[in-house]
């Protein structure tokens, strides 16, 4: 494991890219992806989360003990959970609006979790860090392709920009939770085509 | 604030507290790996493993269920580590591996590809498994798909072959395979397995007493492969080198080009040859055992079934002490079998290698006199295993029959291979129609006895000793006295044998074993002219071991003076004492004592680990055949002719004690191995017919 | 009563939890390769899900509103599901082996299932009564056990189709379960 601290951070990037390479975290994944906007969103507030997390969970490994530590984990998770609910509010209500009950949720997004348990309570603060950050931008990057693509077909706008001409009827199957299943499933062939070259 | 601070913590210290006394009263006692395993995986319960939740997953993993592997979180220490839990500690679990039980036909691919199928599961699906082969391999491959380790590839024959150092038995691959030909099994179940009725078994292995996989290593020596095809063989046969020169192959008889009408395999000299490359490389294959169990066994009688019991129980490790009354080990295959049919030094090099396994030995002890019950229950040995033979040669209760110059057929032998001085006459004559009389006849020959007779009272057709020894004592001048029934032995003043008179007999009505009984013909009394006579006709075991006043009274003995014993565990009605064996099914083949000596292991590993000392289901007792793979023609099989024995010249083998029959060429081996149909129950492609197996083609 | 009535048909087809909320896909993936599985977990779904709901709802009126601390609920409602979920597992084990066999196996797996805690916040975010509650969150559990059902079955079968290499496992899963939601919008003219 003598890996670099950049390389911790770009594994998340396309290495161990979540919802793609690891398969978990689905749910806000399929749910909040109508718009780019929302994905950004919730991309960054699962960040936020992650990351601090992790700095904790790394901090406080030798302290946790080991019967306990899910619980513990949790509750680290959950206050920071909290702490982003919070500030949504108070900073980008709209925002807090739109993604509804999936923010508290990231309280039992796995990755969150499986970061916490996998990475972070056995290595050192940056590398956790390092880590919590590139899975958290690898997580906010797929969300961004997801809504994109769903956003773009679905409106025919991207944030607002209307990206094809007045011709174009919108695709609106796939804003709805069909489309977005099955936008993943295509997005999920394409990288494994990709990978598999 | 403070409600903030104090409602968390009392939510916590409920919850906290509801769990502890949870925790204490609703104690449920499980595997205690099961949470060592959970400890490592990432417990963030995702599902992404496919089991419900971590938990779920860490029992699946201790039941061998699941791969160490199976948590997509976990990093590759943490794989080790459960890896680790799950048994590659040293001393505490034997490894699983995968094997691949089919040995391929031809393939079910041909005719179902075209259907758009291109997994086993799904054609089993749909069809049911009914195509060309019921129960053998559809080679679409799903195991190599499920293989995480890249372990698997689907072989050149159609076939997944397994590698053996990437396998590390997570048992994904027989999880998929549709047909249980793909299976994991720790080396302990593989050794102790008996064949059972939904087993691929070519018919050759459905007869051979052993059960040896005869297709295996057939297609190991096709390949070059030696050391394998000898680690196949000793899977079932500690004694390969042995059997490879006496044992009668009852195999030959079922092999399928003998059931097509054709020329049969030849087996046997296969096996030899490929022990015999083994013996002259100098070079001992190693031999694994499992880790010690820390069981004791005492083994009572070194030959083919007491080696065999021993070897096996300790390849799965047990510790194993083996007693034996004469000096040396071996049993009838060194005192029963003259030394031109197997030589000594091949014997001991063989017995060697099986001690080397870590087994202990004592020699000139004998049960019931030196030691006896008590004194192995006091040492501490945990079960016993009696391979006692059957050693006391029947009498033919006729006048005259202990006067001097007359011996009997084991005592004769038994003392020749003891190197001791026999004194033998000029002309001798030989009582009896088993091998046991023709080893007589053909060692009175070497040993330089001008006339030998061999006398029976039934014809040739009848004679119960195997075809190959009659037809070589015939080539070695011996005359054969068919239809006389001696009736007394005629001696001089002095108490020497001077001859023995017979009455002719006549055939009659045939007799319960469906053999016509010989009648005596009235006033046919007629005399040979010998001075020596030697009565092999049957022998029963000696049941002096049984001392009285002891436990052993309590052992049921049957009426012809075997223990009896269950024949599917070998248990006896002690219930810590098995047997095997001519001891406990009288006088049989010395590959029959080997089968005996493994069936007895496997009850004897049940008994010891605590398991009920039960049949295996379904189990497919020896003699007795899956009626489905026996059907009478198959079609196309092209006639090819059997590689013969290669032998000593007559003039010169009569002269000498030297091996009378030699090993064939290599350049043979593998002619006779291409001959092998490569059976596997109904593995045959019946638009393609059965001539041209994969094998010959690629050749 | 037409009200209970349409809050059941609703929260079962029409809002089903997983095809139209995206709540639980994980476990929806993950346990529906095997009918016994999925069946399995549907039950320990409803179970735990009736369970959770009834307890949070009692906090989140009585503690959390009461005593103002709103923003507590996260985390109290996760620490609660977590006991919960544990409680009942170790109490089936000893007690109801039968039903631990059958079901409790697929509990830890709904610590982390975000359908459990998802329809307690909505319960208390559509501001349901107990009654309401207690019903939704039985029809939501439901609706949950009926797709994953529904789609094992389909999984079952897509095992044996013919399906391109890189589309294979989670990818025609997903897809799949597209399909299956798209069924599902047709419910929508049902209310």
């Amino acid at each position: 494991m003598a890996k670099t601290i950049g390389q911790e951070f770009v594994k998340g990037l396309w290495e161990e890219i979540p919802p793609f390479r690891l398969v978990l975290g689905l749910c806000p994944t399929l749910a909040v992806t109508k718009s780019v906007e929302n994905g950004i969103g919730m991309g960054l507030a699962t960040t936020f989360v992650l990351v601090c997390a992790n700095i904790l969970v790394s901090l406080l490994s030798g302290v946790i003990p080991s019967k306990i530590r899910i619980a513990c984990f949790i509750i680290i998770i959950a206050t920071f959970v909290t702490v982003v609910e919070l500030m949504m509010q108070a900073y980008a209500y709209q925002l807090f609006q739109n993604l509804g009950i999936f923010i508290p949720l990231i309280v039992v997004n796995c990755i969150v979790l499986g970061r916490s348990e996998a990475f972070a309570s056995k290595n050192k603060v940056v590398p956790s860090f390092a880590d919590g950050l590139g899975i958290g931008i690898g997580f906010t990057i797929s969300l961004t392709v997801i809504s994109a693509v769903r956003e773009s077909l679905g409106t025919g706008k991207i944030m607002g920009n209307q990206l094809f001409g007045s011709s174009f009827e919108p695709f609106s199957f796939m804003v709805e939770a069909p489309g977005a299943f099955i936008c993943l499933g295509l997005l999920l062939c394409v990288m494994n085509m990709v990978s598999s070259k | 604030m403070i409600e903030a601070i104090l409602f968390t913590l009392s939510l916590g210290g409920i919850c906290g507290l509801a769990l502890s006394v949870a925790s204490k009263v609703f104690y449920v006692y499980e595997d205690p790996r099961i949470a060592r395993v959970e400890n490592l995986l990432a417990g963030a319960n995702c599902g992404g493993c496919g089991y419900a939740g971590c938990s779920a997953a860490a029992e699946a993993v201790v039941n061998e269920e699941a791969p160490p592997n199976v948590c997509i979180l976990i990093g590759p220490e943490s794989v080790a580590a459960i890896a680790g839990i799950m048994g590659s500690e040293a001393g505490t679990a034997e490894s699983y591996k995968s094997f691949n039980n089919c040995k391929g036909g031809s393939r079910a691919t041909d005719r179902f590809i075209y259907q758009g199928l291109n997994r086993c599961s799904a054609v089993n699906a749909l069809y049911g498994g009914k195509h060309d082969c019921h129960i053998g391999c559809l080679g679409f491959g799903d195991c190599v798909r499920a293989c995480k380790f890249d372990a698997l590839e689907i072989g050149p024959n159609g076939y997944p072959i397994v590698d053996k150092g990437k396998c590390v038995g997570c048992g994904a691959c027989e999880r998929v395979c549709p047909k249980s030909i793909i299976e994991v099994r720790t080396m302990s179940q593989r050794l102790l397995h008996l064949n059972t009725e939904d087993d691929a078994l070519a018919p050759c292995q459905q007869t051979c007493p052993a059960e040896i996989d005869i297709p295996q290593y057939i297609s190991h020596i096709r390949e070059g492969r030696y050391d394998s095809a000898v680690d196949t063989i000793r899977e079932r046969n500690p004694l390969l080198l042995a059997c490879g020169r006496v044992c009668p192959h009852p195999c030959e008889e079922y092999c399928r080009r003998a059931i097509e009408d054709d020329d049969a395999v030849s087996i046997n000299q296969l096996k030899r040859f490929v022990a015999d490359v083994e013996m002259n490389s100098g070079r001992r294959l190693p031999i694994s055992s499992a880790p010690d169990t820390g069981k004791r066994v005492a083994v009572i009688g070194g030959g083919p079934a007491g080696l065999s019991c021993a070897y096996f129980l300790r390849r799965v490790g047990h510790s194993v002490n083996i007693f034996e009354a004469m000096p040396k080990l071996g049993g009838m295959l060194r005192y029963g079998i003259p030394e031109y049919r197997l030589p000594k030094a091949v014997l001991d090099w063989e017995i060697e290698g099986i001690l080397n396994l870590g087994i202990d030995h004592h020699t000139n002890v004998r049960m019931g006199v030196d030691f006896d019950l008590g004194s192995l229950v006091g040492a501490g040995f945990d079960a016993i295993f009696m391979g006692v033979g059957a050693w006391k040669d029947y009498k033919l209760k006729i006048p005259g029959e202990d006067l001097k110059g007359c011996f009997t057929g084991i005592s004769f032998l038994s003392r020749m291979g003891n190197q001791e001085h026999v004194d033998i006459g000029r002309r001798a004559a030989v009582i009896g129609g088993g091998n046991t009389a023709i080893d007589c006849v053909r060692t009175l020959i070497r040993m330089g006895v001008e006339k030998v007779y061999l006398v029976y009272r039934r014809t040739r057709k009848e004679m119960p000793a195997n075809e190959v020894e009659i037809v070589a004592a015939e080539h070695e001048g011996v005359e054969f006295v068919f239809l006389a029934a001696p009736n007394k032995v005629i001696g001089d003043d002095e108490g020497n044998v001077t001859g023995l008179e017979y009455l002719k007999m006549e055939l009659g009505e045939p007799d319960a074993s469906g053999r016509r009984r010989p009648v005596p013909v009235e006033g046919s009394e007629t005399v040979l002219d010998v001075d020596m006579i030697i009565t092999a006709i049957g022998q029963s075991p000696d049941t002096t071991f049984r001392t009285p006043g002891t436990r052993m009274d309590e052992l049921n003995i049957t009426r012809w003076d075997t223990i009896d014993v269950d024949p599917d565990t070998c248990r006896s009605n002690v219930p810590y004492i098995f047997a095997a064996g001519d001891g406990a099914t009288g006088p049989a083949l010395v590959v029959d004592a080997i089968g005996g000596g493994r069936r007895a292991a496997r009850g004897i590993d049940l008994f010891l680990k605590g398991k009920p000392v039960t049949a295996q289901p379904r189990a497919l007792l020896s003699k007795r055949h899956i009626p489905e793979s026996l059907f009478t023609d198959v079609g196309g099989v092209g006639k090819s002719v059997r590689t013969p024995m290669p032998e000593l010249p007559v003039q010169e083998r009569i002269k000498t004690f030297v091996e009378a029959d030699l090993v064939i060429a290599e350049p043979d081996a593998n002619t006779e191995a291409n001959r092998c149909l490569n059976c596997c129950r109904l593995c045959y492609d019946p638009d393609k017919g059965a001539d041209k197996p994969d094998s010959l083609n690629a050749a | 009563m037409g009200d209970y009535t349409v809050l059941i048909i609703s929260s079962i087809l029409i809002n089903n939890i997983v095809l139209a909320q995206y709540l639980g896909i994980c476990p929806f993936i993950g346990t529906s390769k095997k009918m016994e599985t999925a069946t399995g977990m549907a039950g320990a779904v409803v179970f735990v899900m009736t369970l959770a709901a009834i307890i949070t709802w009692t906090i989140d009126t009585y503690f959390l509103k009461t005593l103002n601390i709103e923003f507590l609920r996260t985390i109290s409602f996760i620490l609660v599901i977590a006991s919960l979920v544990q409680f009942v597992e170790m109490f089936l084990k000893k007690s109801i082996p039968a039903l631990y066999a059958g079901l409790g196996i697929f509990l830890p797996l709904i610590t982390t299932n975000c359908a459990v805690m998802g329809v307690c916040l909505i319960n208390i975010k559509e501001e349901y009564s107990f009654l309401q509650a207690l019903v939704s969150s039985i029809s939501y559990a439901v609706g949950f056990g009926l797709a994953l059902i529904l789609f094992a079955g389909i999984r079952e079968r897509v095992i044996l189709g013919r399906v391109p290499r890189p589309l294979q496992d989670t990818s025609i899963g997903l897809i799949t379960a597209g399909m299956l939601a798209l069924v599902f919008i047709g419910f929508k003219g049902l209310v």
